[in-house]
């Protein structure tokens, strides 16, 4: 078969996969400086709040209020759950604000009919240009809950409207499933008090499957046994605790997700809010107010807080999974695409000079460079430029070191939160460590490949996520 | 091009770095297990024999000396866990026992350690278990904001004038978290801060005096009325501001005059707080104004105008209906919208 091939095309193979190698080795490099440097600040944040009380913060006055914006389409069946967890959220100075963004289903009445809500005047302070607000409500029973019913306009939409009848200091932005943990503000808070520069803040989101949910709150954990829940509890440790962490310490988060976050509202309001016309909003609105900073000198600081947490119901289906991974990589794309002029400018300081270029490089081109590999051992093994034994060898070479880094990330996990306690469960963490590279990252680079033709071809749509539930516990 | 050799060397690396976190991640867990069990027997003993201790107020030898005998973390864990409990005599007892074996004296050291993270742990235990030690004082100038401001929540227990003469000092601190907690401290010390603050307040400018009048408003001590009064025409937007709120707190004839006087103010923010000054004291005598200030051009004191209307009650309410039936278009939508307000949604 080689000899059907021209020197030059084998040479282009072998060299083409030496190339994929080192980006490998490159990448996998840095996330060792990463995984070193989440460690230290996992650290000096597990010092500070050893043995820390928190009740002064729950019961001063003093304390900024928080309105946390749920936008809600179509969520008649747990809207209640959800909006009573987030209720009950221990935080003293709390607005809870939902969105219905033109639900078509029973979200509004289930809402009047279990909050006792009256209509009040459609009136409000338009901050940001959205779609028009249908009906405001009140609640007899509930002072701090303010529901908006709006027509439809997408989550980015929903939340610019939130923002126009937030009264709080700073805003939570999330997803009307996410499922908040009790003392989950207070933990989140911490930044804003203990800084005057920082705007926002982001918690860990976990994944919630496999585990019991009772009244809106985790009540016991667990690693699902669904390969591709599992694996995804995995991808969701090593992207909070070693990817956001890390780069905490080292001045260049970017990211704050869009189902947890938390806002300095003036400064979002400032910035325009959400943008409309993206699939990768919450990133968008982050990278604006630290570009925003940077162009008019204003606060910018971005942190991450490991402890507080949210659970989030990852999909089990390919399908799904698949339509968000090359929704995100399509988000991605876009953001990085509208904020190009940051690439490598010192105007943009640390965020110009080296974050930007790490999305660029290494987290929006990761999937194109690794199909090349992936292609060219196959042509290669293929047309016999390379022998089996070379081909495992280069494979096994070029995932192991991000199996190992993703073992190191478990024992982070381990060292600090210990959510997950079992030997089952420690057990099933590793194993989907292990055998996430075989097939499901490959997955995830056809995925992403998709998204990026995607974007290249304009397209901005969401797709659907299907929810299985969360699973039901006896009642007791 | 790669040799095997060099793939195979890269991949014994890699293979060994997998084999090393397997192994750190299996044992550790193993560790946890054992320590959590060890542990959670040794806290469960010396939770019920520190409970028997403080219930009872007789001094048991032999608890005692079973306690001293326990793990020093197992001793801090039950402490605090019982401390965040217990007031009065149940946590004199407590700190009683905590000074007789070594808890106590284990934590000042921490608080002379040179590595911060020590300090701010000693101070932890300290101020959980309320001990009045002037060693925690002196952390109130610490270079550490965590430390400055744990020592300054353990001085929300310890109310005297010396320390809210320190603490006050602290409400200029760069630190925003050291600043916070000491607002939080002062707050929860009570009256005997109001002299020490009044005096504070008279001479003070920026930042320290906008924290300082916000600890004030809770305090509500008619002696801030001269500084309310001074602070509410200085040219700092934020103090104008606290200093309405204050003056709402105090609520007397004096307080209410400056009041109506700032809402006409030309910030916004103080029309605002103003108005809701006024709402807070139910000061009807103001409603006409307050209802002038609904066709304000800001969205902001529209709705604080309407509010404190409401909150006057009947006469508020007839201003409000009155607006509704009026030519200017903005304050009768709002005056509607506050109208519609369901009682627990208008406070």
């Amino acid at each position: 078969m080689n000899a059907l091939l021209s020197p030059w095309i084998s040479q282009f193979l072998v060299k083409g996969q030496v190339a994929v190698l080192l980006y490998f080795l490159a990448v996998n490099g840095w996330y060792l400086i990463l995984l070193v440097s989440s460690l230290l600040e996992l650290r000096r944040h597990m010092l500070l709040i050893a043995d820390e009380s928190r009740h002064l913060l729950l019961s001063s006055t003093l304390s900024p209020t928080i309105s946390i914006l749920a936008p809600a389409y179509n969520e008649e069946a747990t809207i209640e759950t959800s909006l009573r967890a987030l209720l009950a959220l221990q935080y003293p100075n709390l607005e809870v604000i939902v969105i219905s963004d033109g639900s078509k289903d029973r979200t509004v009445q289930v809402l009047v009919e279990k909050f006792d809500l009256v209509p009040v005047k459609t009136i409000y302070e338009q901050r940001i240009k959205t779609k028009p607000v249908r009906a405001l409500y009140r609640s007899s029973s509930y002072p701090s809950l303010v529901v908006v019913d709006k027509e439809n306009g997408g989550k980015a939409d929903a939340l610019n409207v939130g923002l126009s009848f937030a009264r709080g200091d700073l805003v939570c932005a999330m997803d009307a499933d996410t499922l908040i943990e009790a003392d989950g503000l207070q933990r989140m808070v911490r930044p804003f008090l203990y800084a005057t520069d920082v705007v926002a803040t982001g918690g860990t989101i976990r994944v919630v499957n496999g585990s019991e949910v009772k009244f809106g709150r985790v009540t016991k954990t667990a690693v699902p046994s669904n390969l591709l829940a599992g694996v995804q509890v995995v991808e969701y440790l090593r992207a909070f605790l070693f990817g956001r962490l890390g780069w905490n310490r080292l001045g260049g988060n970017i990211i704050i997700s869009g189902a947890f976050g938390l806002f300095q509202r003036d400064a979002v309001v400032d910035a325009g809010g959400y943008l409309h016309d993206t699939v990768g909003e919450d990133m968008e609105l982050v990278l604006r107010l630290k570009r925003l900073s940077y162009e008019h000198g204003r606060p910018g600081k971005i942190a991450f807080v490991p402890d507080p947490v949210a659970w989030t119901e990852v999909p089990e289906s390919t399908k799904v999974l698949g339509r968000q991974r090359d929704r995100w990589h399509r988000g991605l794309a876009d953001v990085l695409w509208r904020h190009r002029g940051m690439m490598l400018n010192p105007r943009y300081g640390i965020t110009g000079l080296f974050v930007y270029p790490y999305y660029a490089f290494v987290e929006l081109l990761a999937p194109v460079i690794e199909a090349v590999g992936l292609l060219s051992l196959f042509l290669g093994l293929a047309f016999g430029v390379v022998d089996w034994y070379f081909a495992a060898l280069f494979y096994l070479t070029a995932y192991g070191l991000g199996t190992a880094l993703t073992a190191f990330t478990l024992i982070l996990e381990d060292l600090s939160f210990h959510r997950y306690e079992t030997f089952r469960d420690r057990l099933l963490l590793f194993w989907w460590a292990l055998i996430e590279n075989l097939g499901y990252r490959q997955l995830t680079v056809y995925w992403r490949l998709r998204g990026l033709w995607k974007f290249v071809r304009g397209r901005k749509d969401w797709g659907v996520m299907e929810r299985k539930g969360f699973r039901p516990v006896t009642a007791t | 091009m790669v040799s095997v050799d060099l793939l195979d060397l890269v991949m014994l690396i890699e293979l060994g770095l997998l084999g090393v976190a397997v192994i750190l991640f299996f044992a550790h867990g193993l560790w946890l297990q054992l320590t959590e069990k060890r542990i959670g027997r040794y806290t469960k003993t010396a939770r019920e024999s520190l409970a028997r201790l403080v219930t009872s107020g007789v001094i048991n030898v032999e608890e005692m000396r079973g306690l001293e005998t326990m793990p020093q973390q197992v001793q801090v864990i039950v402490f605090l866990e019982m401390s965040r409990n217990l007031s009065g005599t149940g946590k004199e007892r407590l700190r009683f026992i905590a000074e007789k074996i070594g808890v106590v004296d284990r934590a000042k050291n921490l608080c002379q350690n040179r590595r911060w993270q020590k300090r701010l742990r000693g101070a932890r235990i300290l101020s959980q278990l309320d001990v009045p030690d002037p060693l925690v004082l002196t952390l109130l100038v610490d270079p550490h904001p965590a430390v400055r401001a744990q020592a300054a929540e353990w001085a929300a227990a310890q109310p005297s004038v010396p320390v809210v003469s320190a603490m006050l000092l602290l409400l200029a601190d760069p630190a925003t978290q050291a600043r916070f907690a000491v607002q939080n401290a002062l707050l929860r010390m009570g009256s005997v801060v109001a002299g020490p603050l009044r005096d504070f307040l008279k001479d003070r400018s920026g930042k320290a005096a906008e924290a300082g009048l916000r600890v004030a408003e809770s305090i509500a001590d008619p002696s801030f009325g001269p500084a309310a009064m001074k602070h509410s025409t200085v040219e700092d937007l934020g103090i104008r501001v606290a200093a309405a709120r204050l003056l709402g707190a105090i609520a007397d004839a004096p307080a209410a005059a400056r009041l109506i006087e700032m809402l006409r103010d030309s910030e916004s923010r103080v029309r605002a707080a103003a108005a809701q000054s006024l709402g807070r004291m139910q000061h009807w005598q103001a409603a006409s104004l307050l209802a002038e200030r609904l066709r304000d051009k800001t969205w902001r004191v529209r709705r604080e105008a309407g509010l404190a209307l409401r909150a006057i009650g009947a006469p508020g309410a007839l201003f409000l209906r009155k607006a509704i039936k009026g030519d200017d278009r903005f304050a009768a939508d709002m005056a509607q919208q506050v109208l519609d307000l369901p009682e627990a949604a208008a406070g």
